[in-house]
């Protein structure tokens, strides 16, 4: 029980709702995306150079912010260059995704290596991480429970804001509602006189944008550095939430709250010197695990049939009548 | 832009035609669909357009909606000459097209694919409930009976159907097209459908209809205009018609759908089903205590309306779905042990009532249609290895005995017409020396020639001294065929005629469940 105690308290769940942001950020990014019909597996390399230039921008300009938004602009640059060459060029989307994923991280690499003559990580440097947001009244009213919902960065509350705003926007905004018919139904769109290619290039560009805050998050939030491939799979973490949940943004959160207490709970494991290769993948495991159990109910048509005609040919295979398969 | 859904009927009233076309024509490289057609539609009329499959009835009413350009013609719209650059410009001079194949959302409510692309919005955001309301509205008053709320995506056919002739109502439309309206409709729904059209008709719109059913056109239309070979043969009052008229004009010689001339034949027993019951996918019962005979020889009618256990009795024939009681033996053989495969090697032929699902590979050649199933016998294959010349010289063989409009064995089957791709179905179905033909809705959407060739086909099989099933929801193709027909109704046989002067309203009673007479002795 004491263990128990020490594992799960209010520091794990504001620890948990830390850890989710990026990966809900940028998995709801990539909802428009998904909603809009393009399987877009860029997320990852989106969230890198987000990361990277989030960092270099603070650098440069001495403001978080300042960062954040040079992050922003450089994963919309990805996504601009992932919507050309898939919207426009109709070039296949895992291809170009992997692509681009592959160009974040080498070019992450080498502009570290020409800029700052280091590898690995960047460090110091004057980077400026993003403050915190003290709600004011909330130790007063919550007492020890204010970390749950005080002294967050702005990001953080941008990410679990987003939910209802986007579950609002589908259901009753115009571009909300052209998103989901574009990736539905893309011959009811045309036939209406809506633009797919303007609907999906909105899309991936709102993509970028959610990408790009997650990026920034990474590398200005909680900590303020960067490392070498810092993403750490996040995005193609965001890319598995996105299929099981079809990029509906209360599956997406819970999704990512799963992803988030697992990578928390990992952390706070290590301080109790389990071994460390193992612990880290507890949030993958926990995922991959709660995805399994969740898709297998909605498991395809073509899987559901075999499993059928499977068991069927067990099943008659055990009792075979005597007129039947063997009539001798 | 809602306030006047329904169009101003000041507006269109000047002229007495809603529509007319003068001397289209159109051509796709040498061929001439449309030559040289004038078409006038009277206001407030339901106007057929009927003829073979290739008519050019399609290619008309594009052409009238603006999704086609014609080569030389003029076209007026109430009274006014217009260049029909794009369906934006039909529909705003009050035309609506319902097309064969819908665009509807299926994740989307009811309401919301109606008002797709001019919701209606407060506050910027979309209201949900005045659009339920006037979809509602709009449905009570041509009795279109949908639910706005429900999502589309769990409706049947007929009510998408319904759902996109509401899309068009809002769009304002006062000339309704429908093309092919029925194709997919149960009898019930068909009917449903023609009220709804008299319900437009009585509000003094126009409805401009696409068919190449005689007796609908017979049943609902004011006036007909015959096509063939993509030129006009006549525009007639309806009333001064007869259908023997009407058909020979469609297809410019006698075609009769009387009654198969047969030589009595008592055959063997190949098939029996006992107390066989199945449930859908939904789970829910769809055979009942199904018990029936066929014999060599002779051909065992299914009719009913789609929808009522036929389609899951064909799949538990021909193994893809499991009986859940109940016995179908096949020449002794319980079918419930065997995969598919052995099913069809201890004595089955399926012509699948979908033949684009389960009849053909679309994609594929005519020559590798035609090997399905057979992939992995001699002479097609050896030790694994296909052998492409006795495939295609099998092929070739077939496209001519069976007489399949097509280039050649390589031909993709996607781009040959519905009754050419069902007789690709039917010369391999009917080849491999099967002694049970499970024949599911051989004629549906295939024109009145290849018709009467596939009616003559299975009439040779007959002969032939196969033991036949066929299900159709046609009760005339079932009339001039079968010896005995099963009136299939909620899952349960009710009961059986002969098909020899089948009584319609006596089929039409069971078909509806009413009532259950008596079966027809069964023959020992």
């Amino acid at each position: 029980m004491e263990i128990l105690d020490k594992l799960v308290n209010v520091a794990l769940i504001a620890a948990t709702l830390r850890t989710t942001a990026p990966i809900l950020l940028v998995a709801l990014g990539g909802s428009f995306t998904t909603k809009a019909g393009i399987f877009n597996i860029g997320l990852e390399g989106q969230m890198l150079a987000g990361a990277f230039f989030a960092v270099i921008g603070s650098i440069w300009t001495g403001s978080a912010f300042a960062g954040v938004a040079c992050g922003v602009a450089a994963a919309l640059a990805f996504a601009l260059v992932f919507a050309v060459l898939v919207v426009s060029f109709r070039a296949n989307e895992v291809v170009v995704g992997l692509a681009l994923n592959i160009l974040a991280g080498g070019m992450t690499i080498s502009l570290m290596k020409a800029i700052f003559g280091t590898r690995g990580s960047i460090v110091g440097h004057g980077i400026v991480g993003l403050p915190k947001v003290q709600l004011p009244g909330a130790r007063a009213v919550l007492g020890s429970w204010a970390p749950l919902i005080s002294g967050f960065t702005p990001i953080v509350y941008v990410a679990f804001i987003a939910v209802p705003l986007l579950v609002l926007f589908y259901n009753r905004t115009r571009l909300g509602l052209y998103i989901r018919v574009v990736g539905e139904k893309p011959e009811a769109a045309e036939a209406l006189g809506i633009s797919i290619t303007r609907v999906r290039y909105t899309a991936s560009l709102l993509c970028g944008l959610l990408a790009g805050l997650a990026g920034a998050h990474l590398s200005l939030g909680y900590i303020t550095m960067f490392t070498e491939n810092m993403s750490s799979g996040r995005g193609f973490m965001a890319v598995a939430i996105l299929i099981f949940s079809n990029g509906d943004p209360l599956k997406v959160l819970w999704g990512c709250l799963l992803f988030g207490f697992a990578d928390a709970f990992s952390l706070r494991l290590q301080t109790f010197g389990y071994p460390s290769y193992l612990v880290l993948t507890v949030p993958y495991v926990v995922a991959l695990t709660a995805l399994f159990a969740l898709s297998y109910r909605a498991r395809p048509k073509i899987i559901t049939e075999t499993l059928a005609s499977m068991q069927r040919l067990l099943s008659t295979d055990k009792n075979i009548e005597p007129g039947g398969k063997h009539p001798s | 832009m809602v306030s006047n859904a329904l169009g101003s009927p000041t507006l269109h009233m000047k002229a007495e035609m809603a529509v007319a076309l003068t001397g289209i024509t159109k051509r796709f490289g040498a061929f001439v669909a449309n030559n040289a057609i004038d078409l006038a539609v009277r206001r407030g009329e339901i106007h057929a357009i009927i003829g073979e499959n290739g008519a050019g009835k399609t290619t008309l009413m594009n052409i009238l909606f603006g999704l086609l350009q014609p080569d030389e013609g003029s076209i007026r719209l109430n009274g006014e000459e217009t260049v029909v650059t794009d369906p934006a410009v039909a529909i705003k001079a009050g035309l609506g097209m319902v097309h064969q194949h819908f665009k509807l959302v299926p994740s989307l409510s009811v309401a919301d694919n109606v008002f797709l692309g001019m919701e209606i919005r407060r506050h910027g955001l979309i209201d949900h409930a005045a659009q339920i309301a006037r979809t509602r509205e709009l449905s009570k008053r041509f009795g279109l009976q949908v639910d706005p709320t429900e999502r589309v995506g769990l409706l049947s056919v007929g009510i998408e159907q319904r759902i996109e002739i509401l899309k068009v109502l809002v769009r304002g439309a006062r000339t309704i097209i429908l093309d092919e309206p029925t194709a997919v409709l149960t009898p019930q729904e068909s009917r449903e459908l023609f009220q709804t059209l008299r319900s437009f008709v009585a509000e003094g719109m126009t409805v401009i209809f696409i068919s190449h059913h005689l007796e609908e056109v017979m049943e609902v239309s004011d006036t007909v205009t015959v096509l063939r070979n993509g030129k006009k043969v006549a525009t007639r009052p309806t009333a001064e018609l007869s259908k023997d008229e009407l058909v020979r004009m469609m297809v410019g010689r006698e075609v009769s759908f009387d009654r198969r001339p047969r030589a009595p034949s008592r055959g063997d027993v190949v098939l029996q089903v006992e107390d066989l019951w199945a449930r859908d996918d939904r789970r829910l019962p769809a055979l009942r205590n199904v018990s029936f005979t066929v014999r060599s020889g002779e051909v065992v009618g299914i009719a009913g309306v789609a929808g009522n256990g036929q389609t899951e009795l064909a799949e538990v024939l021909s193994g893809l779905r499991p009986a859940s009681h109940g016995a179908a033996r096949l020449k002794g053989q319980n079918l419930a042990a065997l995969s598919p495969r052995e099913i069809r090697e201890a004595g089955l032929a399926h012509v699948p009532g979908d033949r684009m699902v389960r009849g053909v590979d679309r994609n594929a050649s005519i020559a590798a249609n035609m090997l399905m199933g057979r992939q992995h016998r001699a002479p097609w294959s050896s030790s694994g290895v296909l052998n492409w010349t006795a495939i295609s010289e099998n092929a070739s063989r077939l496209i001519k005995d069976f007489d399949i409009r097509a280039q050649g064995p390589g031909d993709a089957v996607k781009r040959l017409s519905g009754g050419n791709i069902q007789k690709v179905v039917l010369a391999r179905e009917f080849t491999n020396g099967a002694d049970f033909l499970l024949i599911d809705q051989p004629t549906r959407g295939v024109d009145i020639g290849a018709q009467e060739a596939i009616h003559d086909e299975i009439m040779r099989q007959r002969a032939a001294g196969r033991a036949i099933l066929l299900i159709s929801v046609q009760l005339d193709e079932l009339a001039a065929l079968a010896d005995r027909i099963l009136v299939m109704f909620n899952g349960r046989i009710m009961g059986e005629v002969a098909g020899d002067g089948a009584d319609e309203d006596r089929i039409g009673m069971m078909m509806a469940g009413v009532a259950a007479p008596e079966r027809a002795a069964e023959p020992a």
